[in-house]
C-alpha cells in the first residue's frame, strides 16, 4: 500500500495514469506528448508506476506499450475503509470510557 | 477530502479529561488496548498489546497540551501511518478530530489531499475493465 501511495503523490504520475485510463495501452512516446515533460521523465514515472504495481508494459517490436494495472488502488482503498472502521470502533469505545468515568 | 481517514467526535467532557482520556496509560488500557505503556511527549514511546495477542508500537511526535498529539505507528502488515488527534473545547463539550494518513518514503507528507483523484479513478474502473477490442 505505501508504494500505491508514494506513485500518486506526484501530479505528473497521477496524469498518466488519467491517460492510460482512456485508452487501451500507450507508449512512453505518445504519452510524453500529452504532457509538458520529456520521453526520458515519462520513462521514469513510469517506471515508479510500474513497481507500485499500477501499471504492466509488454514488449512489441522496439517499443513497450502500457497498461494501467488499477488493482492495487483498491488494495489502498481497502485500507482506508479499514483504518477509518477501527476509528469507528476506537471512538465508540473512549465515548463509552468517557461515560463510565462522569 | 483533506486526507486518507478523518473522523471528527464531539464529547461531553472537557479538554483536561479528554487528554487525560487519550495520553494516561491507565485511562488507555480501560478503553484502547489491554495493556499500554506511553510515554506522551515528542520522541516518547508507546506500546499497545491486546489480549488476542496483537500489538502496536508508536512513536510519539507532536504534543501541545489538552490540544494536539501526533504519532507514527506501523499495523500488523507493516504499513507505517501517521495519526494525528486534535481538541477544541468549546462551551458544550471538546471536539476531537483524527486523522491517518500512510507514510512510508519521502513522499509522505505531500500526499495529504490526494486521496478523492484515487476515489474518482476507482469509481471508473468498470468503464476500465471492459474488453480490450480486437
Amino acid at each position: 500500500v505505501p508504494d500505491v501511495f508514494d506513485a500518486l503523490g506526484d501530479p505528473n504520475r497521477r496524469r498518466l495514469l488519467g491517460f492510460l485510463a482512456e485508452r487501451e495501452t500507450a507508449t512512453a512516446t505518445e504519452l510524453a506528448r500529452e504532457l509538458p515533460v520529456s520521453r526520458q521523465a515519462v520513462a521514469k514515472h513510469l517506471a515508479a508506476l510500474h513497481s507500485a504495481g499500477l501499471v504492466e508494459g509488454t514488449r512489441l517490436g522496439r517499443e513497450t506499450r502500457y497498461r494501467l494495472t488499477p488493482e492495487p488502488l483498491a488494495d489502498a482503498m481497502s485500507w482506508m475503509a479499514s483504518v477509518g472502521a477501527q476509528w469507528d470502533e476506537r471512538l465508540a469505545a473512549l465515548g463509552a470510557y468517557l461515560e463510565r468515568s462522569r | 477530502m483533506n486526507t486518507s481517514v478523518r473522523r471528527e467526535v464531539r464529547f461531553q467532557v472537557s479538554a483536561e479529561e479528554l487528554w487525560r482520556a487519550l495520553t494516561d496509560p491507565t485511562a488507555l488500557s480501560d478503553w484502547f488496548a489491554n495493556e499500554v505503556e506511553l510515554d506522551a511527549r515528542p520522541g516518547g514511546t508507546g506500546i499497545f498489546r491486546w489480549d488476542d495477542g496483537s500489538e502496536r508500537r508508536a512513536t510519539v511526535d507532536v504534543v501541545e497540551h489538552e490540544r494536539r498529539l501526533g504519532f507514527h505507528w506501523e499495523d500488523e502488515r507493516g504499513n507505517v501511518s501517521r495519526v494525528r488527534l486534535a481538541l477544541a473545547e468549546d462551551s458544550e463539550g471538546t471536539c476531537l478530530t483524527v486523522t491517518e494518513t500512510p507514510a512510508a518514503g519521502p513522499e509522505a507528507n505531500a500526499l495529504a489531499g490526494e486521496w478523492s483523484w484515487g476515489i474518482e479513478l476507482l469509481a471508473a474502473l468498470p468503464r476500465l475493465r471492459r474488453p480490450v477490442r480486437a
